[in-house]
């Protein structure tokens, strides 16, 4: 009985997971699919029109919210990717002096362990307008400066990728903190004696040896960036206009505000697709880099 | 962990040089350019109103007061409701107890029985597991809503409870999995053969073995709950927001002139918990968000 029963056991104990997996994730991206192809508003209707099974899709190519989502998107993407350069740089210089390790990392790393919303929130009051750092620049007599970016359509992108990279910059820090231990430290007595100045030192030897730090940075900065809302909806909830509105903003505001859900399903649908063209690529780049690594140690 | 041996390895002391000096000072830029907006949101939240429509953000308080705090916890406005964030601060313990139970309990079962036991199709599981681990919520909010709403949780604590729970499972599943599967082989063997069942090896030789783990995922958890937004708005319905979501309604939906001090106080007391934690279990807090990320 007790065999039987053990060897029962662990599938049993699984079956919770499996169900979830099962409904939460497959079922429901499977449902969202099927429904972003329907004429959907308010309640699900599972009728296809044969004829316009693709109308959702044509009614976002054609929206202009959601093209601005886009050019957002990559415009913060591009952005974003500064926390990763800036990550390097900090973890670089930790790494080399040493001196305050500890505590430069928890200075760097304590945005991380904040809410967007509360981030977004301290921003959006350093950039105001008339009480914010821009009028103590002025105050101080730098009359020209502008710090006022969230209030004008062509700014607002920036405040946000500013606030993101004060929030996330100490993570990749501390991802590649972690990467440069694991590099030999005889590589820099090596570099010492043949005479190799830092700068080729890094940009010949420690940055290609650190590919799959790298590679994982830009798989976790790529998620963050497709996801990107809370910090949104804290800083300027879309606006000036709909300025900066990303396909995550939109999404949720084609079901909550729209209420239709066969519109936000499509939109979700190209946030699946978005996100699989980025991971997938950097993914096999991954698995291709450790297999040959792993034939190279063989 | 590797970080961990290193801080211990004795090094040499270094004279200070040029460089040195250099790399410290451009640090100690960077370090302030990231307490910059803590140190603002702290000063405000102190200052009267008078103070603040001066414009001197980066002045401290003439007169310190308290009075920001108190209206920010028990007053502030949230809609049509004036009874601070407090209200948000108990929805949001609510939340997380449940959901902290159900996640570490469902994760750390299925993760040990993915490492250490004989199931044909682990690995499939797990390739899964890792996929779903990295879709975007919206494309499973929707048929969530629905589903929630079915089981008659939806605008509950236990509806933003589950639905935290299950967003958790895969990444969790994966981290348990990747510490249990480190367990030494010839454990499981003299376990099973002392006529071990899988729970009885469970409750007696997996759990004593994973407190480390626990505290990691639980502290990565208690922080990624507390500081959720999306969910809290999406599932909680009118009655159980969490504090993120009635500090934002505060801040941002606010009519007539914002009370800047209130509004920092407020967002910092939802800041508080997950700093705290933070500032007191740094070690763990940086091992739980490396853990999912790097191991995956």
């Amino acid at each position: 009985m007790a065999i039987r029963w053990s060897r029962w056991s662990p599938q049993i104990a699984l079956a919770p997971a499996v169900i979830v997996t099962a409904v939460a994730f497959i079922g429901s991206i499977g449902w969202t699919i099927y429904i972003s192809f329907t004429g959907s508003r308010r309640f699900p209707d599972y009728a296809i029109d044969p004829e316009r099974w693709s109308r959702q899709y044509e009614r976002l190519a054609k929206d202009r919210a959601w093209g601005i989502s886009l050019d957002n998107l990559i415009v913060f993407g591009i952005g974003s990717l500064l926390a990763i350069v800036f990550g390097f740089i900090l973890a670089a210089m930790i790494e080399r002096e040493k001196r305050g390790e500890d505590v430069f990392r928890t200075i760097f790393l304590y945005p991380l362990a904040i809410s967007l919303i509360v981030t977004g929130i301290v921003w959006r009051w350093m950039f105001n307008p008339s009480l914010g750092v821009e009028n103590f620049l002025h105050q101080l007599g730098w009359e020209s400066a502008s710090f006022d970016w969230l209030s004008s359509a062509e700014t607002a992108m920036y405040g946000i990728i500013l606030a993101s990279l004060w929030q996330s910059s100490g993570f990749f820090m501390a991802l590649m903190l972690s990467g440069l231990k694991s590099i030999n430290s005889e590589i820099w007595s090596a570099a010492r004696l043949d005479g190799v100045g830092v700068f080729r030192l890094y940009i010949e030897i420690i940055i290609p040896m650190m590919k799959f730090t790298f590679l994982t940075c830009a798989i976790l900065l790529s998620l963050g960036v497709v996801k990107a809302y809370d910090i949104i909806v804290a800083m300027t909830n879309g606006g000036p206009g709909q300025s900066t509105w990303m396909p995550a903003l939109f999404t949720i505001n084609a079901y909550s505000a729209k209420s239709n859900i066969a519109y936000a399903s499509a939109a979700a649908v190209m946030m699946l697709v978005i996100t699989l063209a980025i991971f997938l690529p950097l993914l096999l780049l991954f698995i291709w880099q450790q297999k040959r690594r792993k034939a190279a140690v063989a | 962990m590797s970080t961990m041996t290193d801080n211990f390895v004795p090094r040499r002391k270094k004279r200070i040089t040029g460089r040195s000096i250099a790399i410290l000072a451009f640090l100690a830029m960077c370090a302030a350019f990231f307490c910059i907006p803590l140190y603002v949101v702290i000063v405000t939240s102190f200052k009267t109103m008078d103070q603040i429509r001066l414009g001197e953000i980066f002045s401290l308080p003439v007169t310190w007061t308290l009075e920001p705090w108190r209206e920010a916890w028990s007053e502030a406005c949230s809609g049509i409701k004036c009874e601070g964030v407090s209200a948000g601060f108990f929805a949001s313990l609510k939340i997380l107890f449940p959901s902290l139970i159900l996640s570490l309990s469902v994760s750390s079962v299925t993760g040990y029985a993915l490492a250490l036991w004989n199931v044909r199709w682990a690995g499939t599981f797990m390739f899964i597991l890792f996929m779903c681990a990295f879709v975007p919520f919206q494309i499973i909010m929707i048929p969530m809503i629905i589903l929630t709403g079915k089981i008659g949780v939806y605008g509950t604590i236990w509806g933003v409870a589950v639905v935290h729970a299950v967003l958790a499972l895969p990444i969790l599943t994966l981290i348990f999995r990747n510490f249990y599967k480190d367990i030494p082989g010839e454990i499981m063997q003299a376990a099973i053969m002392d006529s071990g069942s899988f729970w009885r090896i469970y409750r007696e030789i997996i759990l004593p073995m994973s407190a480390n783990i626990f505290i990691v995922v639980l502290i990565l958890q208690i922080t990624s709950i507390w500081n959720d937004f999306l969910i809290g708005i999406t599932f909680g319905g009118l009655n159980n927001k969490p504090m993120t979501v009635i500090l934002a309604n505060t801040v941002i939906s606010a009519t007539g002139e914002s009370s800047y001090n209130v509004d920092m106080a407020a967002a910092l007391l939802t800041a508080i918990p997950p700093l705290l934690i933070y500032f007191v279990l740094g070690k763990f807090f940086v091992q739980g968000i490396t853990a999912g990320a790097i191991k995956g």
